[in-house]
């Protein structure tokens, strides 16, 4: 890999200390209301491998992460599209290299919101069975780079810095729809598994619930392993169809 | 070495033809041929939307023609890019604008197995100043010179500059020219393109004029220009002495063009009033007429709709 490219990137980034707010801090501080500081924290979950409040920790890093996964994506289109991508094109930097440096970026961005959670949930309520720490936060990341590909569409389609920022803010919603934020039940809940969020964000705390989903308003509900997986699945392949076809259009374009 | 080794830059029947969603498709380039020697410094010269942009970008191997071949030292344009062959200064975006001066220089020199030094480099586009700062305070001067010392960072054969001074100011303009023809003198092949015809007058040796996606006229930069500002002198002959005048005038210097309609020639030439002179005293004409026409109207004439290779 191309490391003198991917230390320019990473200190892009940590420049951008409003987008570094977003990603890191905003996610932590939202752990902070819902999970460590409320009274039903400390309650485990049906399987007895953690707490809720270690439960809202891995729902709050997946937010993170994606957060981070998605902004990086669509920046990556906007300014490949605003003469970056010419650029480049002079010097012998193959596409895949170029992939490579963003892929590992997106991922180091992302690990920043788990990192910093994850510390906050050992130092405050947090339980769980150890070896679920590292496997949980593992998950987190890899659905979160599923997410780089949301943002890749909304910078391939509408090609400006503000069309990411929405990409970005429009997480809020995916996450209250994806069942992230606060237990959904009912039609809601049904609604939830249909948004893209909700795969990811059921398999990152899968190994710490076994599949039984928390609910506000009755006893836990059971639910296989195959309908998170599904909701990947099928969103992955969304995804990736948008971005191929938006590149391909940017082609012919040119 | 195969024939083609002696060229820097081969096009062969080189056709683009656009075809956006929903509408007409557009014809940017229209068979063109050209072939540009090694060491040469050719001008791209022609109106906007001319098609030189597209014409580069194909020698770049940022885009693919429709049909026809472009070779860059006998190789597919992207294969010579990835040798560091060819570089180039584009001519607009390009740079990301919260990195610094160093760090653009630095990014894109990572991209090369052996580059130039960094240091180097920027003093060589007169950056050392500037090095700290970022490119969205530079101004469009700076920031075109920072892409000219990225362009220099794989020590390219050839160069190609797409109207490397758009926006730029005067002093701008000629600072950037001074410092490209330090470079150039190590025996480069350069390629630029430009829609000032004083550009392509002062630097280049050649001109390719371009117009509709085709080349109108090409030639050694003093043909091109007695061509562009030469005056047209008009005279009447004795019948007798007509074949004998038009003889001696052809083989006066300055003179591109000498024709006769009846009893009168018709004189194209770079210095009109020799010619004027020549023709009163030693010629015996009269009725004697000068007509001028400006740089401009010559080089619309030449790129117009109307006018034929």
């Amino acid at each position: 890999m191309n490391t003198t490219y991917y230390r320019m990137e990473l200190r892009r980034v940590v420049r951008d200390y409003m987008s570094l707010f977003f990603t890191a801090v905003l996610p932590a501080f939202l752990y902070v209301i819902f999970g460590a500081s409320q009274g039903y924290s400390q309650e485990m979950l049906p399987t007895g491998e953690g707490n809720v409040a270690f439960y809202m920790m891995v729902s709050m890093a997946v937010y993170g992460a994606v957060t981070a996964t998605t902004s990086i994506g669509g920046m990556a289109a906007v300014e490949r599209m605003q003469g970056w991508g010419r650029q480049l094109g002079l010097t012998p930097m193959r596409d895949p290299q170029y992939v490579l440096v963003k892929t590992v970026l997106g991922l180091t961005v992302a690990a920043i919101p788990v990192t910093l959670i994850y510390a906050l949930g050992f130092f405050t309520s947090a339980q769980g069975t150890g070896h679920l720490w590292v496997l949980t936060a593992l998950l987190a990341l890899v659905g979160a780079a599923m997410f780089s590909l949301y943002g890749l569409v909304f910078g391939l389609a509408f090609k400006t810095e503000g069309a990411v920022s929405a990409a970005s803010g429009s997480l809020v919603i995916l996450a209250f729809l994806g069942n992230l934020f606060f237990p959904l039940s009912g039609a809601m809940l049904m609604v939830a598994k249909f948004t893209p969020l909700y795969g990811i964000v059921a398999l990152a705390r899968y190994p710490v619930t076994d599949g039984w989903l928390i609910s506000t308003d009755g006893p836990p509900v059971h639910e296989p392993l195959w309908v998170p997986v599904a909701s990947v699945t099928v969103w992955l392949v969304i995804f990736a169809t948008l971005a191929i076809l938006l590149v391909q259009r940017g082609r012919g374009r040119q | 070495m195969t024939t083609t080794a002696q060229s820097a830059v081969d096009l062969v029947g080189v056709t683009k033809t656009f075809r956006p969603p929903g509408a007409d498709p557009v014809e940017a380039v229209r068979d063109i041929d050209l072939s540009i020697g090694r060491g040469e410094i050719v001008a791209f010269l022609g109106p906007n939307g001319a098609g030189k942009t597209t014409t580069l970008d194909m020698v770049l191997g940022l885009t693919d023609p429709t049909s026809g071949t472009v070779s860059v030292y006998g190789r597919a344009p992207r294969a010579a890019v990835l040798g560091g062959l060819v570089s180039a200064v584009l001519q607009t975006g390009g740079l990301l604008h919260d990195l610094s001066v160093r760090e653009t220089v630095a990014v894109i020199a990572s991209t090369y197995r052996d580059p130039q030094p960094v240091d180097e480099v920027l003093e060589r586009a007169g950056l050392s100043a500037l090095a700290r700062r970022r490119v969205s305070k530079c101004s469009g001067g700076e920031q075109q010179r920072l892409r000219f010392a990225l362009a220099l960072l794989p020590n390219p054969d050839l160069l190609i500059l797409d109207e490397p001074t758009a926006g730029m100011d005067v002093g701008a303009r000629h600072e950037f020219w001074a410092t490209m023809r330090a470079e150039v003198s190590a025996g480069r092949t350069v390629i630029f393109a430009t829609h000032y015809l004083e550009e392509a007058d002062t630097f280049a040796e050649r001109i390719v004029m371009i117009a509709r996606g085709a080349v109108v006229a090409d030639g050694a930069t003093q043909e091109i220009r007695a061509r562009a500002t030469g005056r047209t002198v008009t005279a009447t002959l004795p019948p007798d002495r007509l074949d004998g005048a038009v003889r001696q005038l052809r083989a006066t210097d300055s003179v591109t063009d000498v024709d006769t309609a009846g009893d009168r020639v018709v004189v194209r030439a770079g210095d009109s009033d020799a010619v004027a002179l020549l023709l009163l005293s030693e010629l015996g004409g009269t009725g004697l007429e000068i007509t001028t026409g400006s740089l401009d109207d010559a080089f619309l004439a030449l790129t117009s709709d109307g006018a034929q290779r």
